[in-house]
């Protein structure tokens, strides 16, 4: 139940059962979550190495409630699960296209996190760390799903209709200015799945090609197809799109 | 108004440039400097839409919000441990 927990400790990993049944007794009012606010900076920010980092900023209150919950504090779980469930789920549902899947998984993605969380030591930002550990849950759920993470369509021609075609001799709509974030995410949903994990990582969550090719086993070159590929049957959906309305 | 149609030298190169399109947003290198597109609309087009996808796609922030279940069951699940 969100708004309430129960006050027990836990200890994540090895002694995880702490948080054992017979100590769930007492309801306590669930502490208003922090807003996720970046630190006040003290001088000129610096560079973020990435954009994945960039998005990721450090947030009001998520490091007390990170060593709390190393110690053991239920609550404190909870107040970080408040903090970091709409970007697991967001990138859960994005990379999957379907609502139960990225819900089982955004909950396995904390369950893995509950077990971890003593293993976190603060070499990069929590939101990260959690970040990849939920791509991770991901990837390994559509690897034990027999799905191949890399696009079939990368074997085919680009003459065939599945594949990106080239664009040569047709003058039509812009995108440029014109497509909401709503059209965008609906148009994302509808990539090949393949298409959809690369443009989701890189484009949207702003890993880097070294790094999706290894959580996808993959080489740098197949990132960097498949993204240029993704982004290019994004247009061709788009501007059908479009067509569609002016029609 | 439609645009006069392209000759196949036209295509070609077109099809050369798009080829190499890939390695271009790659390298770091600005492809809207290309040579071949103060020459065609079609790929300076081409070239401004996948930028601009790019653009956008960085600005899809985490909205999706899941379920009360989702906590529900994963305090269940860790009851239970």
């Amino acid at each position: 139940m969100l708004g309430t927990v129960t006050q027990a400790t836990f200890t994540p990993a090895r002694a995880s059962n702490r948080l054992a049944p017979k100590a769930l007794t007492k309801k306590v009012g669930m502490p208003t979550t922090p807003a996720p606010t970046t630190s006040p900076q003290t001088g000129p920010p610096a560079k973020p190495p990435n954009q994945h980092m960039r998005r990721n900023p450090p947030i009001a209150g998520e490091a007390e409630a990170i060593a709390a919950a190393q110690a053991g504090d239920a609550t404190s779980f909870e107040i970080l699960y408040q903090m970091h469930r709409r970007r697991v789920y967001s990138l859960c549902l994005r990379m999957l296209g379907n609502v139960a899947e990225a819900e089982d998984l955004t909950q396995e993605a904390f369950l893995q996190l509950f077990r971890k969380i003593s293993t976190f030591r603060g070499d990069s930002a929590f939101s990260t760390w959690l970040h990849r550990l939920s791509v991770n849950v991901v990837l390994m759920h559509l690897r034990k799903k027999g799905l191949p993470l890399v696009s079939l369509e990368e074997t085919l021609e680009p003459s065939q209709d599945d594949g990106p075609r080239k664009d040569i001799g047709s003058r039509d709509l812009t995108l440029s200015g014109s497509i909401d974030r709503v059209t965008l995410e609906r148009a994302v949903e509808n990539l090949p799945p393949g298409y959809r994990l690369v443009f989701v990582l890189h484009d949207v969550e702003g890993y880097e090609h070294n790094e999706i090719a290894t959580m996808m086993s993959c080489s740098i070159g197949n990132s960097k197809s498949q993204l240029h590929k993704a982004r290019l049957r994004l247009r061709e959906l788009l501007r059908t799109g479009q067509r569609k309305e002016a029609e | 108004m439609s645009a006069p149609k392209k000759t196949d030298a036209e295509n070609a190169k077109c099809a050369e440039f798009q080829e190499h399109l890939a390695e271009l947003f790659e390298s770091g290198e600005d492809p809207s400097t290309y040579p071949h597109l103060a020459e065609c609309e079609n790929c300076a087009s081409l070239v401004r839409d996948l930028q601009y996808i790019a653009q956008q796609a960085k600005l899809l922030m985490p909205i999706h919000e899941p379920s009360d279940q989702v906590w529900e069951k994963i305090q269940h699940a860790i009851s239970e441990k």
